[in-house]
């Protein structure tokens, strides 16, 4: 395919994309789960590029996520901010937590990163419960609806083009970022350290500069589910949606673009519309996550790839 | 609240840290693996044994034993399905996948056991003494008891007997121990079922001191990775010293300073800690 025909054909997909809801029935189970699934999709990409890219695990994503949601819940009630200051909002918080966040583990790698950022999940989630200031145990409610140059949502379906365009604007972030020279210099970090350094790339500030990308991603997710739900709560920050980021980023396949957005994609719809009730809920999200990284090594698209070269040599030997 | 009520207090809460966290300890200095599902297991087992004294009306010793059983069971299948990952040292795939198990466990437990705080007794928990004002019960004496033998035992068993020889041989190098005929799996295997089975023991016995829940794994934990992380990784000693001053520490933050904020506070040792010296206290300079 020629660039202009690829173009043509990324533009064709994105515009039947916004169409999808209304194809699959369009009532409000429908555009709530796609609602949820966008945002899921855009708070997940910002783990994305820590684990594919950068080849850590970071745990502390729920709370750029909440930060974002806790940040536009204040501006929101307390100043009767617009949605486009609690963006901006969203991204300087995320900006700022990832500021210090990376500061302090600037030399901390491996599981020990991991076991801190999973720390301050776990500190986040003991403030929020108890600080007034975030509303404590009862959270924050009574956040307006989402109105921006006239254009009031107050439904999911109102949502939906919001959410749709965020996704977007995300999936082209991630894009552009592996393009780029931080995200070829990230490769190197993560796969040969000293490459990179020899190369002329400071290993510590790569790994701060992706952090700092991807925490406005998961801040910005917060943002929009905040006026999505109306209210926010520590449980934002529980084990749900931890597991729920990891599982999107590692069940389709690492540094495959639309991987964490169709991991999410079947959690959320699986949910929705295929629940066994949230125990056995959480039950097969868990397996689904341990059968994947056990037995396919490269997520489902490894899997299907390793299929497929299959069927061809089979069909390669009786030809 | 005396200052002496609290120095018990912390010691009690400081063996019980220890003693809740030397499964990972072993695991982390043998088989340089991690295991995210700690804190679920830690709550497994503390209702399995709720489940043996209370619905079942068994005696404490034998739900020790259920518990440990069940802990290592669940180890050994934790272990199974993380063998190729162990393998590979794919560390990324491995806490990935221990989380899952936490995950899975958790939602497991709910499902059995319900959603409700349960609590249960032993008969040496009921056993209280009064010495003026200081208050304890026999549980917290045999928990600090038990925890001193606990680490007496296994520092025995790593320093001087042959599986001890083969745990320390993998983890320096699991290639080479395996030329020299050491069954690699094996140890693996053994390491895991000792990390569920530790946990399980500390739980039984610590459990009591406070009601359970099945959504407790996910806070719990974070104990477990301060003792680990400052008592320098793998390191069994370092690991009981980490545990006694966490536990004098949050006593005294808990009584004096705000019982709310005391993760927080613990997490702010750790970080301050990681920062100065990112391999832990024990670590010599120049490590990691």
């Amino acid at each position: 395919m020629t660039g202009l025909k690829l173009v043509a054909a990324i533009v064709a997909a994105a515009v039947a994309g916004f169409f999808l809801p209304s194809l699959a029935g369009g009532g409000t189970q429908i555009y709530s789960a796609f609602v949820l699934i966008a945002i899921f999709a855009v708070m997940s990409y910002g783990l994305d590029v820590i684990v594919a890219d950068l080849g850590e695990v970071s745990l502390a994503h729920t709370v750029f996520f909440a930060s974002g949601a806790y940040v536009t819940a204040l501006l929101s009630t307390e100043t009767s901010a617009g949605p486009l200051v609690t963006l901006l909002g969203s991204i300087a918080i995320g900006l700022a937590m990832a500021g210090i966040l990376g500061l302090l583990t600037l030399r901390l790698r491996h599981f020990v990163f991991s076991l801190v950022t999973y720390a301050v999940a776990v500190v986040a989630l003991n403030i929020a419960e108890n600080w007034s200031v975030l509303g404590a145990s009862d959270g924050l409610r009574g956040i307006p609806a989402f109105e921006l140059f006239g254009y009031k949502a107050v439904t999911d379906a109102q949502l939906w083009p919001i959410a749709y365009l965020l996704l977007l604007v995300t999936l082209y972030v991630v894009y552009a970022f592996r393009r780029s020279k931080l995200g070829l210099a990230a490769m190197m970090v993560q796969f040969n350290p000293p490459l990179a350094t020899i190369s002329g790339h400071n290993p510590q500030i790569v790994r701060l500069q992706v952090f700092l990308l991807s925490a406005p991603i998961s801040a910005v997710a917060g943002w929009l589910y905040a006026y999505q739900r109306a209210y926010v709560s520590a449980d934002i920050m529980g084990i749900y949606f931890l597991v729920l980021m990891l599982t999107a980023v590692v069940v389709v396949g690492r540094r495959f673009l639309l991987g964490p957005l169709i991991g999410v994609a079947l959690v959320v719809l699986q949910e929705n519309f295929l629940s066994f009730g949230g125990y056995v809920d959480s039950i097969v999200i868990g397996l689904v996550l341990i059968g994947v990284l056990t037995m396919m090594p490269g997520g489902l698209v490894g899997f299907v790839e390793r299929l497929l070269v299959r069927i061809r040599s089979r069909s390669g030997e009786t030809t | 609240l005396s200052l002496l009520q609290q120095l018990i207090n912390g010691l009690v809460l400081g063996h019980a840290y220890a003693l809740i966290a030397i499964g990972w300890t072993v695991l982390l200095g043998v088989s340089r693996l991690v295991n995210f599902g700690h804190g679920e297991l830690y709550m497994l087992a503390a209702f399995v044994a709720w489940y043996a004294i209370g619905p079942l009306g068994l005696p404490f010793p034998v739900a020790i034993v259920l518990s440990v059983l069940v802990g290592a069971l669940v180890g050994l299948i934790i272990q199974r399905s993380l063998l190729r990952m162990t393998q590979e040292q794919d560390l990324v795939s491995i806490m990935i996948a221990t989380l899952g198990f936490g995950y899975v466990i958790h939602g497991a437990a709910a499902l059995v056991f319900g959603a409700s705080a349960q609590m249960y007794d032993t008969p040496l928990s009921m056993a209280d003494i009064y010495i003026d004002d200081i208050w304890i019960t026999w549980q917290d004496i045999a928990i600090i008891v038990v925890t001193i033998l606990f680490f007496i035992v296994l520092k025995y068993v790593i320093d001087h007997t042959r599986a001890g020889q083969s745990a320390r041989m993998v983890a320096e190098d699991p290639k080479l121990a395996e030329l020299s005929g050491i069954d690699v799996r094996r140890v693996y295997y053994m390491v895991f079922a000792f990390e569920g089975a530790a946990v399980a023991f500390a739980a039984a016995f610590v459990a009591p001191r406070t009601p359970i829940l099945t959504s407790m794994g996910f806070e719990q934990v974070i104990m477990t990775f301060v003792v680990v992380v400052l008592g320098g990784i793998g390191s069994v000693t370092g690991s009981y010293v980490a545990g006694i001053a966490l536990g004098l520490f949050t006593a005294f933050f808990g009584a004096f300073v705000s019982p709310a904020y005391t993760t927080a506070a613990v997490f702010t040792v750790l970080i301050t800690v990681l920062v100065v010296r990112p391999g832990g206290l024990a670590a010599k300079a120049g490590d990691r």
